[in-house]
């Protein structure tokens, strides 16, 4: 802060050009405009559509759609929200596998890019260069042109098992088919993890303690190998969620909506505190408390406002009232928020049922009437739609991985690997103990952006009808009209998938990062 | 983390503010502001609303500019299909003639505009078409919220489903055979509705694929991606027609059912909004159309007609009784002989552009009252 030394001996500083005032007054004066902006924006937008006859509402989320969906968890949703439901899974599915599939794919040919064979180099370079230089809804419509185009049709001729089908209607291919105890299996290999990466840590710790080779890899493989067996037969102890889940969604379902307001209210005042205290920390020293500029005591001054009124939103009849005009009655007192479906559902998984969880099933043909089609009881079939934007959403990453995986490896600078031989580590322990660590670190952030690229780029499934959340929300709109409530719904969800998975590819990045001190 | 969160206190920051806003109206200056752009967003909406005024003197501006600007499909095989020369043909296109013929006693003087599904009501809003055959389903909301009003239907279209032979489709299939199958339609806002619903109803079970186009879907059928493709009777049966004279399939080899469609889609002319006087001369064109055909007045004996109507209606219509009345509707008296002259009555209209392709006229929604279809005119008396 500049502050005179002596007012008194001086002419005062008239208030427009004192340096407190005009701080403030251009700090407040952008953020009410914002707001008045915001305001406006709303209010038109408001009136302009109560005009047109169609008034925003999200009713639709409560109301039957009447429209089938072309894949899904459930193709018959009972509303817009369980529509929406099955849109997010679809493209959820799409997202997670098409990761998986462009990371193992992205690195192989990063790494092949760099090979000493010129073939392999060769191939691997004409694989980069074709597919990030086509536009990716050319790649997908041309995977589907391939599918529905090229493959030979289903016949009624063709019923019965098969390793693979491969026809119009999509591709068929064996699969692990869950039975009744897969929730509670799955519990019991996370479980696993868990275990197995604390045998790891004290493995690890011993091995540092007594200098010799503990094996920790090994042993933390071991111990998740004793999950993977033990838990096939006993996964039914996983069975008691069961009865956690029922108590959480009694809970929900007696908490009344005020209870999750106050929750809320209650957040945003320890958010708001958090902030104030982690902050005054960070100018705290051993040497004292630093001096606090402007700026600092605004942020204080907002994060407290902002703490405080949202609190006040949260448990004021104005804020209730408000709150559910926006959200509508459904979401806001209808679905109580979907916590007690959610744990009720969620319940219904965990019953101590016996038995294998998973069954190695074959791809089958059916004719249940007088169309030939994949049955959906054993083996996996993906349709046409999925098919293509799994694979140019993947072949298309993976070309992007691959250049961040090599320039990653070629960034480490020779020395590292150099100096790594010359103390006596072995080719294997040069590449995994020096040279890849220091790889990864630089591949972390770059590859974060190919992974939200990859969740985004999943939208474009609409071109193949694929029954991602786009499509199911324009079916919406068609249906409903409400194209703005649609597109907000849109909005958040995709800015929800991008900042989790931007948050796991920081969170990463953190425990990766030089540890400066 | 936190710096993450502080946009999201900004962003609940301007809610509480715009909510709280009208509360407390003295906070600041800037709250004084919303609430007086409040009030003028209140006290300016109704101005908002768009009034669609009568129009009025379409039929004075056709005649003054010497030809009629008629909006069609930019291309429905069997409706409008448009030629070299920039004219079209077809079932819609025979309509544009017709009026013209009547209105400007030329059937030549037609001015026809392409127009796609979604442009259609503005251009006929903006008055760059005088009225719209465009396969145009005449539903409540588009008669009352679009600023058009419809003409009587000329054609009753219906979703139907279209399946191949091989799979044991006649013409005898209903809508519980499509069950078990994947069924491939076009996104509208109603045709995968009324698919959904009929299956249920009849308990089949289905798999809905919609796409974005039509023809889209037709690909998919083609390759056997589809079992069944659904839309319009009347694209199927062009679809269908088209496939036929490349020498794609055989006659019979794609089927089209159920007989009855699953869904009313009557199709008919579409004009601004409020203007009598020429909504009445469309309708009567169309009405006179159905009229010559009941009483069996064609475009080849119209002239035996006129020299010796068969009664006092046909007289009236045709112009020559005492009593004639297109003179009173701002219309040379032989306007509609000339329209039935030059282009033909409903069957002759519909003979020869729907029947080469697959819709049979007899036993059809399309039929005659008298033979127990719906095409029906009110008296001309």
């Amino acid at each position: 802060m500049v502050t005179p030394p002596d007012r008194s001996s001086q002419t005062r500083v008239p208030i427009w050009r004192n340096v407190v005032v005009i701080k403030w007054a251009t700090q407040l004066g952008i953020l009410f405009g914002l707001l008045w902006l915001g305001y406006v924006v709303i209010t038109q937008a408001t009136s302009n559509l109560r005009a047109t006859g169609i008034p925003f509402s999200w009713d639709f989320l409560g109301e039957p759609l009447g429209v089938k969906l072309g894949e899904g968890f459930n193709t018959d949703p009972e509303s817009g929200l369980e529509a929406l439901a099955v849109g997010m899974v679809n493209m959820l599915r799409v997202t997670w596998s098409g990761v998986i599939a462009a990371t193992i794919l992205g690195t192989v040919i990063g790494i092949s890019r760099l090979s000493s064979n010129w073939i392999v180099s060769r191939i691997a370079n004409a694989y980069i260069e074709f597919f990030r230089n086509i536009p990716l809804l050319v790649q997908i419509l041309f995977w589907q042109a391939l599918i529905v185009g090229l493959l030979p049709d289903l016949t009624p001729e063709m019923e019965g098992s098969r390793w693979l089908f491969a026809s119009p209607k999509g591709i068929a291919m064996p699969w692990l088919t869950p039975l009744a105890g897969r929730w509670q299996y799955t519990v019991v290999l996370i479980l696993g993890v868990v275990v197995a990466r604390w045998v790891y840590r004290r493995r690890i710790a011993l091995q540092e303690r007594e200098g010799h080779d503990t094996h920790a890899f090994a042993w933390s493989i071991g111990t998740f190998a004793v999950f993977l067996v033990g838990g096939w037969f006993a996964h039914p102890v996983a069975g008691v969620l069961g009865w956690l889940f029922s108590a959480l969604a009694w809970v929900a379902g007696a908490v009344p909506v005020i209870g999750l307001q106050l929750v809320l209210a209650a957040l945003a005042v320890w958010l708001a505190a958090r902030y104030i205290v982690r902050y005054l920390g960070r100018l705290r020293s051993p040497a004292g408390m630093a001096k606090l500029s402007d700026d600092d005591y605004f942020r204080l001054a907002v994060a407290g406002v902002v703490g405080i009124g949202v609190m006040l939103f949260f448990v004021s009849g104005a804020g209730q009232a408000t709150l559910s005009s926006v959200l509508g009655r459904t979401l806001w007192y209808q679905m109580n928020w979907g916590f007690e479906p959610l744990f009720d559902f969620l319940a219904s998984r965990f019953d101590f049922a016996g038995g294998a969880p998973l069954r190695f099933t074959l791809p089958e043909v059916v004719v249940p009437t007088r169309f030939p089609q994949y049955s959906h009881e054993v083996g996996k079939a993906l349709t046409p739609g999925f098919m293509a934007v799994w694979m140019g959403v993947t072949l298309y990453t993976a070309a992007f991985i691959a250049e961040i995986v090599r320039a990653g490896i070629m960034a480490v600078p020779r020395g590292q690997g150099e100096a790594a031989a010359a103390v006596g580590l072995r080719r294997g322990q040069v590449l995994r103990l020096v040279v890849l660590p220091q790889a990864f670190r630089i591949i972390l952030p770059p590859l974060g952006s190919q992974y939200l690229n990859l969740a985004k780029n999943t939208s474009l499934g609409i071109a193949v009808a694929y029954a991602d959340i786009v499509q199911v929300g324009q079916t919406i709109f068609n249906q409903e009209g409400q194209a703005l409530a649609v597109f907000i719904f849109w909005m958040g969800f995709y800015s929800l998938v991008s900042l989790i998975l931007s948050g796991i590819v920081n969170y990463y990045n953190r425990k990766m990062a030089l540890v400066e001190r | 983390m936190t710096r993450r969160l502080v946009p999201l206190f900004v962003v609940l920051a301007m809610v509480v503010a715009s909510c709280g806003a009208d509360d407390e109206p003295a906070a600041t200056t800037a709250a004084q502001e919303t609430t007086t752009a409040a009030t003028q967003a209140t006290t300016t909406q109704p101005e908002e609303v768009v009034v669609v005024p009568s129009q009025g003197g379409t039929l004075g501006e056709i005649q003054a500019r010497g030809s009629l600007r008629c909006g069609v499909s930019t291309a429905a095989i069997g409706f409008a299909e448009p030629q070299d020369d920039g004219s079209y043909t077809g079932f819609d296109a025979d309509y544009c003639r017709a009026l013209a013929a009547a209105v400007l006693g030329d059937a030549t003087a037609v001015e026809f505009v392409g127009t796609t599904a979604a442009e259609r009501f503005n251009v006929l809003a903006a008055g760059e078409v005088d009225v719209l055959f465009r396969n145009t389903t005449w539903t409540q909301s588009r008669d009352t919220e679009i600023g058009g009003d419809f003409g009587p239907t000329t054609f009753y279209d219906g979703q139907q489903i279209m399946g191949k032979a091989d799979f044991g489709f006649t013409d005898a299939s209903t809508l519980v055979d499509v069950d078990g199958a994947r069924l491939c339609t076009n996104a509208g806002t109603t045709t995968e509705k009324n698919i959904t619903e009929g299956a249920r109803v009849v308990g089949a079970e289905i798999e809905l694929v919609t796409v974005e186009n039509f023809p889209e879907a037709m690909d998919l059928f083609r390759a056997g991606s589809c079992d069944l493709v659904t839309t319009d009777g009347s694209a199927l049966f062009g679809h269908r027609y088209a496939a036929i004279q490349n020498g794609e399939i055989a006659e019979g080899d794609w089927i089209i059912f159920p007989t009855t469609p699953i869904s009313k889609e009557p199709l008919g002319p579409m004009y601004r909004q409020n203007d009598s006087q020429w909504a009445d001369v469309v309708n009567w064109l169309v009405y006179i159309l159905i009229i010559a055909d009941e009483k069996g007045v064609t475009s080849a004996n119209i002239d035996e007609m006129i020299a010796n109507p068969p009664d006092p209606e046909a007289g009236r219509f045709l112009g020559v009784g005492e009593d004639e009345l297109q003179t009173k509707m701002g219309l040379e008296a032989d306007a509609y002989a000339q329209a039935i002259r030059q282009v033909g009555n409903y069957d002759e209209i519909y003979v020869n552009n729907l029947e080469p392709l697959g819709f049979a006229r007899a036993g059809s929604a399309n039929a005659r009252w008298t033979e127990g279809g719906l095409v029906y005119a009110p008296p001309a008396r």
